[in-house]
């Protein structure tokens, strides 16, 4: 766990992944056992399971499998009716077809063929009734799992995991976001966490800016600098020891490692076979920065895929970004479960809202919340589940709702973090899901 | 609607919409019955209709039992024969009064059928579609008697590539085709070579900062009765690709001698241009199409200049002009409306 001192000031003390869960039924040795064994996973399949993510045991044995996140975000609120909850053949279902998939039983749209194909490793909520469908609010809603509150800025899904799965000696960014698009760019937020967790984020470029070594700086001047740097700093600590000195060190160690982990950002590294299976939409060359970054170890890593707010066109729209989402998520899933990443990295793919069943004048669709859909794919999650249901025509969700808080327990729960474990801001429990809120233990491995 | 003959050339000083009726679905398509006042229609509901466009409430009722896989968006009639393409992919023969499916032709194409046009002799129907391929159907046998496949797949930022319109030349020599990215290809429709090549690049509407993404496309083609000209219909650029906010846009072409003739940038009515008519005598072309709201609009063909234009009802996917070019029927989002010029 990462100090407890955040940039603004404000003490948070983590509780619950300190503090062993009585009557949980289950030893540490057989837990690690379990765990070690490879079959810690179903043990997540119930309420009670999850109750266990409490015990620091299995928070450690987790942190040692490093799982990371993935999240393409769908800016703009992608089509629940052109992804992963078709309706064809009703008046709200729009043109297109649904197709099977390679788990028996589960349709998609005919825009996914690549993903239908992959179905055994994603599991889809169709039942998400999030009800604000304004973009700004709606995507601070999605990214935080809560509204935010007057008094309280929360951190974001991104700002969690970074500081629920980051490591301390990790010498890459802990949370790293790409929104290269304009429209509706978010940089993401830590919240309450503090600047320590805010993410590198990279809308200009793919590459961070200013991590180069200066031209005029000889490679042998910049190592021979920081080498000095780092024996004055161990004379020092060697005397005097601090909160505020290790703080202090630890942003030189991550500066350094930021400057010799730029190449993670160039994919020109990569074989030209791997670049040319991701393909040569910026999207898909964000997906292969996304899975170098996780391969290195970063935790979290935000692609963004703007902008799918398609109020004119809608079905235009999504023949060309579907394309693009489908090529780049199989190319992305695939390479990770080649590298047996998959694993251990949760591809999400989740927008602010989704889009209505009414079809307006523009052949388009606008802003809809209240019966919507995303997925979740690889670590943790149960692959080949369509969880929850609308009803005929798209309107309601019929069966199994969720909440955004509830989403966010979910993925929490599938990294193998403790969705009820607080956060105290003074004396104030805030846990990490929202009050109320339940994973869906369904979707969960 | 009734369709007479061609009288001495008129220029268009109003646009009026006469009647508006209500649709149950959303047509893309509208081609003549051979009895005056009836149309056929192809619709979101997957199916061809015959509306009585002469009744005080005209209703739309499926010919027939049978369906498309999706919507219904190019439709021709040759005589009792009416052929219809969807975005199934598949183009369908029917009997244009009894309703039956004379012929069927799965996977006419691999993607989605855009348009369709009758060749002037009534021996060949032309079809485009999203796979890029431009065929040509034997009216009478259904055979596939010309593949053309001179468009690119992808667009020049790696998407799909889409193929929305397509004309014939009065005199039936030239095919023409319009694609998303603003290419048109002319080509003798005999021999299928390419005799010309129009640039419209405005019409793709790629975004490539704020929204990574493409709304527009040339969507309707039209050639003067001596096919010396050739109209291109699409919309302008656009500030915020969420929506058809963009001026509605055409261009004007000497084709043969690869000049523009006039650019018309109007943004009174807003949107894609979704349909374009040369009126009788070629001194003047209709254009029609919308962003929410439909338009109806006229412009002189000497130099492009307005000459009259209203709001129509919904944004309109096609049109029918009456052959002494007073009168239009226009199909636009769940209505069906009769527009006089």
């Amino acid at each position: 766990m990462h100090p407890d001192h955040t940039g603004r000031g404000t003490t948070v003390h983590p509780q619950g992944s300190g503090v062993a869960q009585p009557g949980s039924g289950i030893s540490r040795r057989r837990l690690l056992a379990m765990s070690a064994a490879g079959v810690a996973s179903p043990l997540v399949a119930d309420m009670s399971a999850i109750r266990l993510l409490r015990s620091p045991a299995f928070a450690a044995e987790l942190r040692k499998q490093e799982r990371r996140v993935i999240l393409l975000w769908l800016a703009g609120g992608a089509s629940q009716f052109e992804t992963w909850d078709p309706k064809p053949g009703v008046k709200t279902g729009g043109p297109f077809r649904a197709i099977p998939t390679d788990v028996p039983g589960i349709h998609i749209s005919e825009l996914l063929p690549g993903l239908a194909q992959r179905m055994r490793h994603t599991a889809v909520i169709r039942s998400l009734n999030t009800k604000i469908a304004d973009h700004g609010t709606a995507a601070e809603l999605m990214e935080c799992g809560r509204r935010n509150d007057p008094s309280v800025r929360f951190p974001d899904i991104g700002a969690i995991v970074a500081r629920e799965l980051g490591r301390l000696e990790s010498t890459v960014p802990d949370y790293v976001s790409l929104y290269t698009s304009t429209e509706g760019r978010r940089k993401g937020t830590s919240g309450f966490l503090g600047a320590r967790y805010s993410p590198m984020f990279l809308s200009e470029s793919m590459t961070p800016p200013n991590i180069l070594r200066l031209e005029n700086l000889a490679d042998v001047d910049h190592h021979d600098r920081a080498a000095l740097r780092d024996a004055l700093a161990r004379r020092f600590t060697a005397e005097s020891r601090s909160l505020a000195v290790d703080s202090h060190l630890s942003a030189y160690q991550r500066v350094q490692g930021m400057m010799a982990s730029a190449d993670l950002f160039d994919i020109g590294r990569e074989p030209e076979s791997v670049r040319a299976r991701y393909g040569s939409t910026q999207f898909g060359e964000q997906c292969l920065i996304a899975r170098r970054l996780v391969e290195a170890g970063v935790p979290f890593v935000k692609v963004a895929r703007a902008w799918w707010d398609s109020h004119g066109q809608n079905f235009e729209t999504h023949q060309e970004l579907c394309a693009d989402l489908d090529h780049c998520m199989s190319a992305l899933l695939d390479d990770l479960r080649a590298r047996g990443l998959l694993e251990h990295t949760l591809v999400i793919t989740l927008g602010e809202f989704g889009r209505t069943p009414g079809i307006n004048a523009s052949l388009g669709r606008d802003h809809f919340a209240s019966a919507w859909s995303c997925s979740l794919s690889g670590a943790g999650v149960r692959g080949g589940v369509a969880y929850g249901k609308t009803d005929e025509e798209g309107h309601t969700v019929v069966e199994g709702e969720a909440s955004a808080g509830d989403l966010f327990a979910t993925i929490l729960a599938s990294l193998g973090i403790d969705p009820e474990h607080e956060y105290m801001l003074g004396s104030r429990p805030v846990p990490l899901a929202d009050f109320g809120s339940e994973p869906i233990t369904e979707v969960l491995a | 609607m009734q369709q007479t003959e061609p009288t001495a050339a008129r220029t268009p000083d109003a646009v009026k919409v006469v009647k508006t009726h209500g649709l149950p679905a959303i047509p893309f398509c509208i081609a003549t019955a051979e009895s005056p006042g009836v149309a056929f229609v192809g619709m979101s509901d997957f199916a061809v209709h015959r509306i009585d466009l002469g009744a005080d409430k005209p209703e739309a009722s499926p010919i027939g039992e049978a369906r498309h896989g999706s919507y219904v968006t190019g439709i021709v009639r040759v005589g009792g024969t009416i052929v219809s393409g969807g975005y199934d992919g598949a183009l369908i023969w029917w009997d244009a009064g009894t309703g039956s499916v004379v012929r069927r032709v799965e996977g006419a194409h691999a993607k989605w059928i855009r348009r369709l046009a009758l060749s002037p002799d009534g021996t060949r129907v032309a079809s485009v579609a999203d796979d890029m391929r431009t065929r040509l159907w034997d009216v009478a046998t259904g055979g596939c008697v010309a593949d053309w496949g001179d468009n690119d797949v992808k667009t020049q930022h790696g998407y799909p590539s889409m193929l929305y319109a397509v004309a014939f030349s009065p005199d039936g020599r030239f095919l023409a085709t319009g694609s998303k990215t603003g290419l048109v290809l002319v080509r003798d429709a005999a021999s299928g070579s390419i005799a010309g090549r129009l640039e419209t690049p405005v019409m793709y509407t790629w975004d490539p900062k704020a929204r990574n993404h493409s709304i527009g496309g040339i969507r309707s083609l039209a050639f003067s009765s001596d096919a010396t000209l050739l109209a291109v219909g699409g919309m302008g650029k656009v500030g915020n690709i969420d929506h058809l906010e963009g001026a509605l846009r055409i261009e004007l072409f000497e084709w043969q001698a690869q000049s523009r003739r006039a650019e018309i940038e109007d943004t009174k009515y807003k949107g894609l241009v979704e349909a374009l008519r040369f009126g009788p005598g070629d001194g003047w072309l209709v254009a029609a199409g919308g962003d929410n709201g439909g338009f109806v609009s006229a412009y002189a063909t000497s130099d492009g200049r307005l000459l009259a234009q209203e709001k129509v009802g919904n944004h309109i996917h096609d049109i029918l002009l009456a052959a002494d070019g007073a009168s239009l029927v226009a199909v636009g989002h769940q209505q069906i409306s009769t527009v006089t010029l």
